[in-house]
């Protein structure tokens, strides 16, 4: 497995603060809710590997937007909510915006169960637009490399499927940057994670960038 | 001398604190994590202490909070990346008497350390 030094660990994590600091700060303003962030820990894994890395703290049902990025440094970009927290947030961004999916509503009138609300596809898919942007912005402004974003596109699917298809789609993807950031808001109601997965060279490019950011600061100080 | 205790898990951001630091004449010290800064807190008492909000295993606001409890008289001013207004009010309210973000400006810095020393 690819392993970072200390230095890169280092630098990396204090980018990815600055960069989920913005990220909560947008959600909070959204939401007019406070974000609680925790420290940043940063690892890479073969992307093979990364369902069972994943499988440690993301339980349950999830929402994913993803995001593919290009530029100097190009990959994928993943939000992950939990599905419960999809369901709060896109209700405390527009509460009067009902949502419910007509596949759920029919399979619930055929179990006589009591109707499923679903998260709002185009809420939460913006919501995912305004943070992933809002961090990798960051990102590109502070190590001064030029990013451009796709369409967000939103997946209420299990994280497996998600990630298989990646594989599938890019060889070259092979490294997933994990940035196992947690955020919460409302009591824990809702809880993130953010996933930045990169080909080779783009991680290369990524940590030669953020080395070189890192010197630059000391140097500045 | 004026003792100042920077409080960061990233050992990056203490060693640009301590670099922006160094033209004055400060006394440094260092902690690593929330544990180590209540430590050396009540060992040293420092005129000043940077803490960050974001850390493994108490966070920075916390961290305030259990200090000011002890000592009202602690003067900390939270140096983290989080921009968030509500952020800076609960700090406020815990009895931060300074704020700054990252990344630092080093103007800024001592700026904000110079306004608080002289208020006391």
């Amino acid at each position: 497995m690819k392993e970072l030094t200390e230095k890169q660990r280092d630098a990396l994590s204090e980018l990815l603060n600055m960069g989920f600091a913005r990220t909560a700060a947008s959600l909070s303003q959204l939401t007019g809710n406070r974000v609680l962030l925790d420290a940043p820990y940063v690892s890479i894994h073969p992307i093979k590997k990364l369902s069972k890395e994943l499988a440690n703290f993301v339980t349950g049902e999830i929402a994913t937007v993803q995001q593919i990025f290009t530029g100097n440094v190009s990959g994928n970009a993943l939000l992950l909510l939990n599905y419960d927290g999809a369901l709060v947030l896109s209700d405390l961004i527009d509460p009067d915006l009902e949502y419910e999916d007509e596949n759920d509503q029919k399979n619930d009138q055929k179990n006589n169960q009591k109707k499923r609300k679903t998260p709002n596809p185009e809420i939460l898919t913006e919501i995912g637009n305004i943070l992933l942007n809002s961090c990798m912005s960051v990102f590109g402004n502070i190590l001064n490399i030029s990013i451009s974003f796709s369409v967000p596109r939103l997946y209420l699917e299990a994280l497996d499927g998600l990630l298989h298809s990646l594989v599938i789609q890019d060889e070259e993807m092979r490294y997933a940057m994990l940035v196992y950031t947690s955020f919460r808001l409302k009591e824990n109601a809702v809880t993130g994670y953010m996933i930045m997965i990169l080909s080779v060279s783009s991680l290369d490019n990524l940590l030669v960038a953020v080395e070189h950011w890192a010197d630059e600061l000391l140097e500045d100080a | 001398m004026v003792k100042i205790l920077i409080t960061d898990d990233s050992s990056l951001s203490r060693k640009i604190l301590k670099k922006m630091l160094s033209q004055e004449d400060y006394e440094i010290m260092e902690a690593e994590n929330g544990l180590r800064a209540m430590e050396v807190y009540f060992l040293e008492k420092p005129d000043v202490m940077l803490l960050d909000l974001a850390m493994p295993d108490i966070s920075g606001l916390e961290v305030l909070a259990k200090i000011r409890e002890l000592d009202s008289q602690a003067k900390i001013i939270i140096a983290t990346a989080d921009l968030q207004d509500l952020t800076i009010k609960a700090t406020q309210e815990a009895g931060a008497v300074g704020y700054i973000t990252k990344p630092f400006n080093k103007e800024k810095v001592l700026e904000t350390i110079h306004q608080v020393l002289n208020n006391s």
